[in-house]
């Protein structure tokens, strides 16, 4: 073996020696012939214990008989790893080091640094400090402010590589005040927009104005109390919790059972308000396809106005029949006739959708139909943009007189409001998802200012279509008392523009319809089968069950304002008003910060809720 | 007895192949190496209870945090005169058949670094009227024969005063008993500040430990256990330790420049505490010490579970190679190579023709009682 001499005694020149065979052998660097010769040097200078790196260098690249020197006596096996003296070198190929393939390993050259220094300082220092304790120990665990955020985690191939986890990241916080104000606007302004000119007609003018914008208010109050709820429980882990939870951890689990039947009635109500309208615009858009077809004018005896921007009085009929059926006097067309036979509004039509829809309902998992969710949004611009049209076209009637009717208009302030505040208990809820959707903000902090201003926009909204159809209904041919619950219905189904608002609705309500039944499966049958999609029959008899009350009500009371104002009283009973200020004043009860004023407010809140309820029936 | 029998079996183990053979045991005691004649160095970590003393020593050392003390201290009870148990001290102290009292510390009363010396805990006030009486009792024992004292202050303590008192009474006794004694202050827990205040707050904690302290001299750090401060602030204090640092340096600077290494650190043994280091180009990582100190001691935590010892370790890939070996009695030694052409068993070769020199180093250096003396 080709090593030491004798170390000397005195160190300074063994220092000496060792630069001079560097330095000298350095020189000899470039020229290949130094083999032997470099070799033969480097013996006859054997004063020094440390070989320099190029010798060795050198030595490797030798011929082999030569090399053989360099492995330990009485072995002669080509050595195919590296060589380690602390081995057995009889055994050397078993006893090989861990081999990493040359490709799985990241250059050091690279410029861009895969996980950063101090990342990997901190994932090494953890994992070491885990080894430390036992696992039941929580000394030795990272606290929050030391762990990096979820975004900047990355899981670190012992390879090179680093990848970020996208699930992390996904859904965590990433959505700018804009984009939550316009997902929550988005979310509440569902079909009650389009109930609002008969609310407001209902109400009186006057008394409308304010009692939408009080309830807005009142509801803005009361989930702002809903998103506060979560905060003020201290004690256990909160952040994967929606507000049924929250009831479920205040009021046992008759919260969480009592959550969930208004949940359903909210659900089921607003699938009901579905189909009635569904059968509505088909019905009116089939109508209209046939008339083009057809080229027939639709000159019946309907009140309506004589000009360009015809509006129609579809219920000022004798018996006031609120529906309408085809009672319209024709001479005799047999085809037509035929027509009015199988394409009837509340006889024919509402099962044709069950052919449509019910396959539908049957998906287990409907993610594809909430790719739809932009037909919402386009929907409801397309609504302000008709409403303001129409606005322009017929101008405004207004006549304010304050409690006597008139036979054109309506009084200012009239006793039948709750039938309003019923449809805006409905219009303004979002108290059972607002708590997910506010999760997903990315400055939590602005979450109650995103919130009031995502409300004010919802309440111009409603304002400004309420009152633009109810001021620009033509007042003087026509009542303002004809002003239908469904606003689109005072459009005949030869007007163009209704007809794509129609097209839109009945396109945006299709896509919409399955999410809603999914909600409501899921809901119902995961609480009380504990599993989502127990079997294919009960999945069939719960969409029957509900696509039976929607056929039932379209074919016998299809009124959309009655409908969205008994569900909403009911369901906004338990979240909006019972719910939110009883939590409250518990939570300030077991804190010790009650005071009678708060308790007062609240209640009086409570009282709102009820009373709205009973009123409805009264109405 | 069987808990000194596996103390015994744990504690040659630990510190791997020695170079001389130990000491051997007087009669009556438990398996703890104290020569009758020369009292054992002691490095004291002192501290208010809760300021992180405990997991501090557990890092450090690369020892198992055991939260129960009481367990070992039954089976010792029978064997002896009197036994006074402090349990949250986790220290024993025991008056054996002689009348000699021994403080030592049972639950890691086999771990020595830098030699000779070895970690005390003690927590300094906040305790109940047992343990203070206890502590002025045995004040001068524990105070004796100090070589370090590292007193640990809670940043976030609400009872500064209290704490400062504490300390002062702490020096009192130092400057009795060991006067030559270093002092070393950790201010512990900076992560609980706020980045943008941390310099702050220390700075005003440095200025008034060190003018309470006067007239001995202390050196103040400010550490946090999820930093590479408390890393830094060790490695600090072993190297104010090693009395001829210095030249040990410029050995290590010889040899990685003779072998053409790329880096050569040097580490204390049992706490793989970077004594010096030596690099040739500029390096990418700044973390890179205190990591492979963690990396290390795992490894060592995972040997110590099949009763081996760590010993030495070679990385090598297609770009470097890394030589991880026992050097001195005290030392570690980490050779790192650019150049993967060069046979293991060269470097290896010269790691051990270099040992021999830093042994001699260490021996020739001085009549008086090295710290890296066995």
């Amino acid at each position: 073996m080709v090593t030491v001499g004798e170390h000397p005694d005195t160190y300074p020149e063994v220092e000496l020696m060792s630069h001079m065979v560097v330095l000298f052998l350095v020189f000899l660097r470039s020229s290949h012939t130094v083999f032997h010769s470099g070799y033969t040097n480097l013996h006859s200078h054997q004063r020094t214990d440390f070989f320099s790196a190029y010798s060795l260098r050198k030595m490797a690249n030798m011929d082999s008989d030569s090399r053989h020197l360099l492995i330990p006596e009485g072995d002669h096996e080509i050595n195919p790893g590296p060589m380690n003296i602390q081995f057995d070198s009889s055994d050397i190929r078993s006893k090989r080091p861990f081999y990493i393939e040359p490709t799985n390993i990241v250059s050091v050259n690279d410029v861009i640094q895969r996980v950063s220094d101090h990342a990997s300082a901190m994932n090494k220092r953890i994992h070491y400090y885990s080894r430390l304790t036992a696992p039941a120990d929580r000394a030795l665990i990272a606290p929050d402010h030391v762990v990096p955020a979820p975004e900047e985690c990355y899981v670190y191939s012992p390879l090179g590589s680093a990848y970020k986890l996208q699930c992390y990241t996904e859904g965590y916080g990433k959505n700018t005040s804009l984009v939550t104000i316009f997902m929550i606007w988005n979310t509440m302004l569902g079909t009650s927009i389009l109930s609002i000119p008969w609310g407001i007609k209902q109400a009186g003018f006057t008394t409308g104005m304010c009692v939408i914008m009080l309830m807005g208010l009142l509801t803005l109050y009361c989930c702002y109390r809903v998103v506060k709820s979560r905060s003020m429980i201290s004690s256990v882990d909160t952040t994967t919790w929606e507000y049924p939870d929250v009831c479920r951890y205040y009021f046992g689990s008759f919260g969480q059972w009592s959550s969930l039947l208004f949940s359903l009635v909210s659900l089921i109500g607003a699938m009901i308000v579905y189909w009635v309208l569904m059968s509505n615009f088909l019905f009116n858009t089939g109508k209209f396809i046939f008339n083009f077809i057809h080229h027939i004018n639709d000159t019946d005896s309907i009140p309506s106005t004589n000009d360009s921007n015809p509006v129609i009085c579809p219920s000022a009929r004798s018996g006031g029949h609120p529906d309408n059926s085809s009672v319209i006097f024709y001479a005799s067309n047999s085809e037509l006739q035929q027509f009015e036979k199988w394409w009837n509004k509340s006889k024919t039509v509402p099962f044709y959708l069950i052919g449509l829809l019910l396959p539908l309902l049957n998906f287990k998992s409907p993610s594809f139909f909430s790719k739809f969710n932009i037909l919402g949004t386009v929907s409801v611009l397309y609504l302000i943009f008709l409403v303001t049209w129409k606005a322009i076209r017929l101008g405004f009637h207004l006549e304010f007189h304050w409690f006597m009717p008139t036979e054109f208009f309506v009084p200012e302030i009239r006793f039948q409001f709750p039938q309003l505040t019923g449809v805006l208990t409905l219009a303004f809820f979002i108290h059972n998802c607002i708590i997910t959707l506010l999760k997903n903000n990315k400055n939590q902090e602005n979450n109650v200012r995103d919130l009031s201003i995502a409300y004010m926009l919802v309440t111009l909204t409603y304002l400004y279509i309420g009152v633009l159809v109810f001021a620009s209904f033509p007042s003087p041919p026509l009542s303002k008392d004809c002003i239908e619950q469904n606003f689109l219905d005072n459009f005949p189904s030869s007007d163009i523009l209704s007809f794509i608002a129609r097209i839109f609705l009945l396109f945006q309500m299709m896509t919409v319809y399955p999410l809603l039944g999914y909600l409501a499966r899921v809901q119902l049958l995961g609480h009380v089968f504990g599993d989502v999609y127990p079997s294919i029959f009960h999945v069939l008899i719960f969409n029957l069950f509900i696509v039976g009350a929607g056929v039932i009500m379209a074919c016998f009371y299809p009124n959309i304002g009655g409908i969205i104002r008994y569900s909403g009283a009911a369901c906004g009973l338990a979240f909006v008003f019972i719910y939110p200020s009883l939590i409250y004043i518990i939570s300030l009860h077991q804190e010790d910060r009650l005071t009678w004023p708060k308790v007062i407010f609240h209640v009086f809140i409570i009282i709102l809720g009820l009373a709205n309820l009973i009123v409805q029936f009264f109405m | 007895m069987e808990e000194s029998d596996s103390e015994k079996k744990m504690e040659k183990e630990n510190l791997g192949p020695r170079m001389d053979p130990p000491i051997g045991e007087p009669e009556g005691s438990l398996g703890w190496v104290l020569p009758n004649t020369a009292m054992k160095k002691k490095v004291l970590l002192m501290g208010k209870s809760g300021s992180g003393k405990t997991s501090m020593r557990s890092i450090i050392l690369a020892n198992y945090i055991a939260r129960d003390t009481r367990r070992l201290g039954a089976t010792i009870l029978d064997r002896l005169h009197s036994l006074q148990i402090n349990s949250s001290l986790s220290t024993y102290s025991l008056v054996d058949s002689v009348g000699n009292t021994k403080t030592f510390d049972v639950e890691h009363s086999h771990v020595r670094f830098l030699g000779n010396l070895v970690l005390n805990l003690w927590d300094c006030g906040g305790q109940d009227t047992f343990m203070e009486n206890y502590f002025t009792s045995q004040r001068d024992n524990i105070f004796r024969n100090v070589e370090v004292l590292i007193y640990v202050f809670d940043v976030e303590s609400r009872e500064l005063e209290k704490d400062m008192h504490y300390y002062q009474s702490c020096l009192e006794a130092i400057l009795q008993n060991s006067p030559d004694a270093k002092i070393f202050c950790l201010v512990h827990k900076m992560d609980l500040v706020q980045e943008d205040q941390r310099d702050l707050i220390f700075k005003e904690r440095e200025e008034d430990l060190r003018r309470l302290s006067r007239p001995l001299e202390c050196s103040c750090f400010r550490t946090s256990i999820w930093d590479e401060t408390l890393y830094k602030a060790w490695s600090s204090i072993v190297y104010q330790l090693i009395p001829n640092v210095q030249q040990l340096e410029m050995n290590l600077r010889n040899f990685a420049e003779i072998i053409e290494a790329d880096e050569v650190l040097l580490f204390e043994r049992a706490t793989f505490l970077v004594i010096s280091h030596y690099q040739c180009k500029e390096q990418r990582d700044a973390h890179r010490f205190e990591k492979i100190s963690n990396i290390i001691k795992q490894f060592k935590l995972s040997c110590s579970k099949l009763a081996a010892s760590f010993q030495s370790m070679e990385v090598r890939n297609s770009n470097f190679a890394a030589f991880i070996d026992i050097f001195t009695s005290n030392t570690y030694v980490m050779v790192v190579m650019s150049d993967p052409s060069i046979p293991s068993a060269a470097t290896l070769i010269n790691i051990r023709n270099a040992r021999k020199h830093f042994e001699k180093l260490e021996r020739v250096d001085g009549p008086k009682q090295c710290l890296l003396m066995r």
